[in-house]
């Protein structure tokens, strides 16, 4: 009786509830609640969040949680109003509908299929809802708005992309939901002046805001302005705003934290120095692709924010000495983003380094000029790097790299994308398999891998890279065209491995397909497209174990009527499809094999010469559940 | 000499007091006129005959006959008194916007006004003699009162002595055939027969010196259109917008009235050889061409009395429409600005809206460019609110949003609930559960749920059922209580190409490892 596991039965539930807390890890929890019946009680008890991935499941679930405050149904298919009144249906059947009053927050991204109708009864359900995310849902409109007040205790909304949204929906919006405290509208490209100025009106508890990509004027930021809670607000891409926009905003919105004036081709530095001069909380400042050229003016300005960590001068030039004014003034910064700014050398790199010792997050895409030098004073004082981007940073060379390797070790995400002056025994398009057990030895946190056309690679180093690199969950292997199954079996031991992207490898057949498939179970996005011998067998495992599978790509391959049939149909948690030159699939396959998931898709590419050839039923079917179709 | 004093003081205070209503009863209900005379009288008898006994003799010839039964004819002085009567004859049915006799009658009202102006000094001057050894506090009052009343008198006098200004030269106008005609009988005229009797009693009250505490004018002008009023029913709306127009001396523009026929005319300018009609003079001129040569020179074509050098009189039109406001015998007669204006306003105020929209089928125009104006902008972009107002333009609804609370935009196709919100905000949570709770027992009673389940997963083992265009409509949503199918049962087990093995993946890993769906 003195097994480990008794021990754990002298803690109170006080004490593994505060276990639970720690862990958050989805697959620490999974392993967590398989140790006991005891343990997965207390895991279905701890439980405050519930994403779904397949709705089959959903009211079993629904009732044994019941205890959750928020649910996703971002990544479920089939989310439509038929299914939704279905769930409330059986769930009152069974006296479980406890759920809906404890649900606080809803996300319903990607749920194209759904509607005003079931949108409205979500809404008067789950009465104490406080957060609602419909982003991506690009069939809405103002009905949808219309449902959306409903939820009068709402504090959060966010419908990016919900582009058919006009004033008229978002005043529905205002109105109804009074406490509004968080509103993203991003590309909500119906929404003008009118409703902004309306909004500014009726939610005075507005604290973040999101209004990037509208077509407003300088109009909206004085409404704007007279918010006097706002903490956040986010306008990448409003073209139209211009210095005078910004001098309200200087005048207003006292509290104002994070500011993003990104690709705002109208501000000017010293519209953006305005701002600045007053706004001395300022956190985090976006302004990237804004200006050419940052006056001293406005580097001079940022002494005032003492506590900025964060900033995004994405695309300007930037000389040595300005470097010098920023690492003296803004010595608490986290993030830096410089990704194609001109002039950013090693001199420039070091500076920034030594005065920003804090870094985790920095972007120096297409900064060409930077060497080894700059790398190695990067790794020397900013040893908490968390992700560093290099792209086509030629001459890097694997020393630097190395450097980085041996004191950053906390790195997550590293971008070495296009670096072709680093050598064999470097990384990137001369990437031999030494440089990836060097990852492997070096990088055991990293989780995101990106090899598009590192043609050096072989078997070997992706068994190295598998035996280090336990926590991967993003690989692109595209264009690596030396791998073949005995190297991609390895991929097998990347459980968590969730985006797989192998584009090309003609190398590839049916059986690394097969163990892949078999291993990888987590896997959510796979890219086939020109695995051309990959043949039907290949993709019956496929449709047979990666039952995740939410995104597929397998244009170009040899797959016939019956694969892709067994593919479509199988595939339960699939919505997003592309299947274009299928040479081997006929119209009938095609027709048969989007019957077969109609219900599901949320997205199909599709080879426009097919548009006459299939029925136009299965095509109104298709939209009808809000299904996007893309032809080709 | 305190009681007298007190005495004196207590019909002080009442022509004042009657003096302050009497403009609003007058005003406001036109009230027949008999009844105004009485007032009058009533008034005269309580406080202006005692006061006026203490200093003058008052009009003992006016009182005399308003206390006739038949007050009609009663006061009016011998040169006015021939002048109306040879303005009885009935022919003489033309209004005429100056009047002599109205001149008279305001000289002689300034004339008594002078003089109670001159009894009011008098008596100032002989209280302050009396006054001195009194309390404060009543002389002050009295002093109060008084100083009232002469500033109302002085008031008067500077008003009417406006309305005295010259108003001769355009008597004699030529515009109107008619005025022409009864100008030779010495130009001057009288109401028309119809309003005779409304006439001579705006002369007797006019006349009548006890109504010194309202304007004169605006008193006979007053009495003038109760007839109309009492004749017919005014149009409210005209009415209302008595702020609008120009705000031009009485005396320094011309007036002109058309005849209704003349305003509902088509055409007003005719060629003398052919005798077509034309809108427009600028059309005549160009038709007058094809008559001859004579008629193209440059003369010939110009704009008749352009090149008239000698300053012209402004010309304001009248509408023929008796009692409307725009009648020049209206008491707050606004004139209209062109011959245009006349005829869309007689149009739209005095006749039968015979045009109708053929959008809308509601809304009627008299004036064809309304209907044209209306027809652009019918049925579109109809900015709606929840509170049922209407907005041409969006900007205008979402400034009467901002405004009032719990107001929202409405949509076009706004059948569903959400317009109710308000009303639902009332209710509490547990009401809201039963009202759906009824539709769900509604939709169990049409057809046990889970019954329906099973028997769809039946039929869908069944792989035609499957593909049978029935369940291939999703397009047309139904209401949450008629479902079609049951959509969380798997459908796939139809495809008889599936593996097996996944096909029992539900029920494998439904319970326990259901954990695999979570994330």
């Amino acid at each position: 009786m003195a097994s480990p596991l008794s021990n754990f039965s002298l803690l109170t539930d006080d004490l593994l509830f505060r276990i639970l807390d720690k862990i958050t890890s989805t697959s620490d929890r999974k392993n967590f609640r398989l140790v006991s019946k005891d343990f997965h009680r207390f895991d279905s008890i701890h439980r405050k969040t519930l994403k779904l991935l397949r709705l089959e499941f959903a009211n079993s679930l629904l009732h044994k949680f019941s205890q959750i405050n928020a649910l996703d149904l971002s990544t479920c298919p089939r989310i439509d109003d038929a299914t939704i009144s279905s769930i409330l249906l059986t769930s009152r059947f069974s006296n479980s509908l406890s759920w809906t009053l404890n649900i606080k927050k809803l996300v319903l991204s990607n749920a194209t299929g759904l509607r005003s109708k079931g949108l409205e009864l979500l809404m008067r359900f789950c009465i104490n809802l406080e957060a609602i995310d419909v982003s991506d849902c690009w069939e809405f409109g103002d009905l949808e708005a219309c449902a959306l007040a409903c939820g009068l205790g709402l504090r959060e909304v966010r419908m990016d992309k919900c582009v058919k949204v006009t004033d008229v929906g978002l005043a529905r919006i205002v109105v109804g939901c009074g406490k509004l405290e968080r509103l993203s509208l991003r590309w909500c490209m119906e929404i003008s002046d009118l409703g902004i100025d309306l909004l500014s009106k009726k939610c005075h508890h507005l604290r973040f805001l999101d209004i990037s990509y509208l077509k407003v004027t300088n109009r909206s930021l004085f409404s704007i302005a007279s918010l006097g809670k706002l903490k956040s607000l986010s306008m990448v891409g409003c073209s139209l705003l211009d210095d005078v926009g910004m001098k309200y905003l200087g005048r207003g919105c006292p509290l104002l934290q994070v500011l993003d004036v990104s690709r705002c081709n109208g501000i000017s530095s010293y519209g953006l120095t305005l701002v600045l001069k007053v706004h001395s909380g300022l956190q985090q400042l976006g302004a990237g692709y804004c200006f050419a050229d940052l006056s001293a003016d406005l580097i001079y300005s940022l002494k005032n924010l003492g506590s900025l960590n964060l900033i995004k001068f994405d695309g300007a030039r930037l000389s040595d000495s300005k470097f010098l004014s920023i690492s003296l003034y803004c010595k608490q910064l986290v993030e830096v983003g410089l990704s194609k700014c001109i002039g950013v050398a090693d001199e420039g790199i070091i500076q920034l380094a030594s005065g920003c010792v804090n870094l985790k997050i920095l972007d120096l895409t297409c900064c060409n000029l930077i060497t080894d030098i700059g790398i190695s004073a990067i790794a020397d004082c900013c040893t908490n790097l968390v992700s560093l981007k290099v792209e086509s940073c030629n001459l890097i060379t694997e020393k630097g790299l190395e450097r980085l390797g041996h004191s950053c070790l906390l790195i997550e995400e590293l971008d070495l994308t296009d670096c072709s002056g680093v050598d064999d025994t470097g990384l990137c398009t001369n990437v031999h398999d030494k440089g990836l057990s060097h990852i492997g030895q070096n990088f055991s946190m990293i989780c995101e891998l990106d090899l598009y056309r590192c043609e050096g690679i072989r078997d070997e180093g992706l068994a190295a890279l598998s035996g280090g690199c336990r926590k991967l969950k993003i690989l692109n292997l595209s264009y690596c065209r030396a791998i073949t199954d005995e190297g991609i079996q390895h991929l097998s031991n990347f459980e968590d491995l969730s985006v797989l992207e192998m584009r090309s490898l003609i190398n590839i057949t049916c059986s690394g397909m097969t163990i892949v498939a078999a291993g990888c179970k987590k896997l959510l996005d796979l890219d086939l497209k020109f695995c051309r011998n990959i043949d039907d067998s290949g993709f019956w495992a496929l449709a047979y174990y990666s039952r995740n599978l939410q995104q597929i790509n397998i244009s170009h391959c040899g797959i016939s009527d019956v694969g892709l049939c067994m593919v479509l149909g199988n595939l339960t948690c699939l919505q997003d499809a592309k299947l274009l030159h299928l040479t081997k699939v006929s119209v009938e396959g095609f027709e048969l094999a989007l019957r077969a998931c109609y219900m599901r898709l949320k997205k199909v590419k599709l080879l426009s010469s097919l548009r006459s050839l299939l029925s136009a039923e299965i095509l109104k079917m298709l939209q009808g559940r809000g299904c996007k179709i893309k032809w080709h | 000499m305190d009681l007298k004093n007190r005495t004196v003081a207590e019909t002080w205070a009442k022509p004042s007091s009657s003096a302050k209503d009497l403009p609003k009863q007058l005003t406001p209900d036109h009230r027949s006129f008999t009844s105004f005379n009485n007032q009058q009288q009533k008034w005269e008898d309580t406080s202006l005959l005692d006061f006026n006994n203490g200093i003058q003799p008052p009009f003992p010839e006016f009182n005399q006959t308003s206390k006739a039964p038949q007050n009609h004819n009663s006061q009016i002085k011998g040169p006015d008194q021939e002048d109306m009567q040879s303005n009885e004859t009935p022919d003489s049915n033309r209004f005429q916007d100056w009047d002599p006799r109205v001149m008279l009658n305001n000289l002689s009202f300034l004339e008594d006004k002078i003089h109670q102006l001159q009894d009011l000094v008098h008596l100032i001057v002989g209280r302050r003699g009396r006054v001195l050894g009194q309390p404060d506090e009543l002389a002050t009052q009295q002093q109060q009162l008084i100083t009232t009343d002469l500033t109302s008198i002085i008031v008067q006098l500077i008003s009417t002595a406006g309305s005295l200004l010259p108003s001769v030269k355009h008597t004699l106008s030529t515009a109107n055939p008619a005025i022409g005609q009864l100008g030779q009988l010495g130009g001057v005229l009288f109401p028309p027969a119809n309003n005779l009797n409304g006439g001579v009693p705006q002369q007797n009250s006019g006349g009548s010196k006890v109504s010194d505490q309202s304007n004169q004018i605006e008193l006979t002008e007053n009495c003038g259109t109760e007839q109309n009023y009492a004749a017919e029913e005014h149009e409210a709306k005209d009415d209302d917008d008595a702020d609008e127009g120009e705000n031009l001396a009485p005396g320094s523009y011309e007036i002109l009235q058309l005849e209704k026929e003349e305003i509902l005319a088509p055409h007003t300018h005719f060629c003398m050889i052919c005798g077509k009609g034309f809108k427009r003079d600028a059309n005549l001129r160009m038709h007058m061409r094809g008559h001859g040569d004579e008629y193209k020179t440059p003369a010939a074509l110009a704009k008749p009395n352009k090149d008239s050098s000698e300053p012209m009189l402004l010309k304001r039109y009248s509408c023929p429409y008796a009692g409307c406001k725009r009648n020049k015998d209206h008491k707050k007669f606004q004139p209209l600005k062109t011959i245009l204006c006349v005829k869309n306003h007689y149009k739209r105020t005095h006749c039968d809206k015979s045009y109708t929209c053929s959008r809308c089928n509601t809304k009627k125009f008299s004036v064809i460019a309304d209907l044209k104006t209306h027809e652009k902008h019918c049925g579109k972009d109809k900015w709606l609110c929840s509170c049922g107002t209407t907005f041409s333009r969006k900007d205008k609804l979402f400034g009467h949003i901002a405004l009032f609370q719990g107001h929202t935009p409405a949509l076009p196709l706004d059948e569903t609930k959400p317009s109710s919100v308000p009303s639902d905000r009332a209710e509490n949570n547990e009401s809201k559960l039963g009202n759906i709770g009824f539709n769900f027992s509604a939709s169990a009673s049409s057809g046990n749920a889970v019954q329906n389940m099973v028997d769809v997963k039946g039929a869908v083992d069944d792989p035609t059922a499957y593909f049978s265009p029935l369940n291939f409509d999703p397009c047309n949503l139904p209401g949450f209580h008629e479902f079609p199918r049951p959509s969380l049962e798997e459908s796939d087990g139809s495809f008889s190409f599936l593996i097996p093995d996944a096909c029992n993946y539900n029920q494998k890993t439904g319970g326990e490892s259901g954990s695999n769906d979570l994330e």
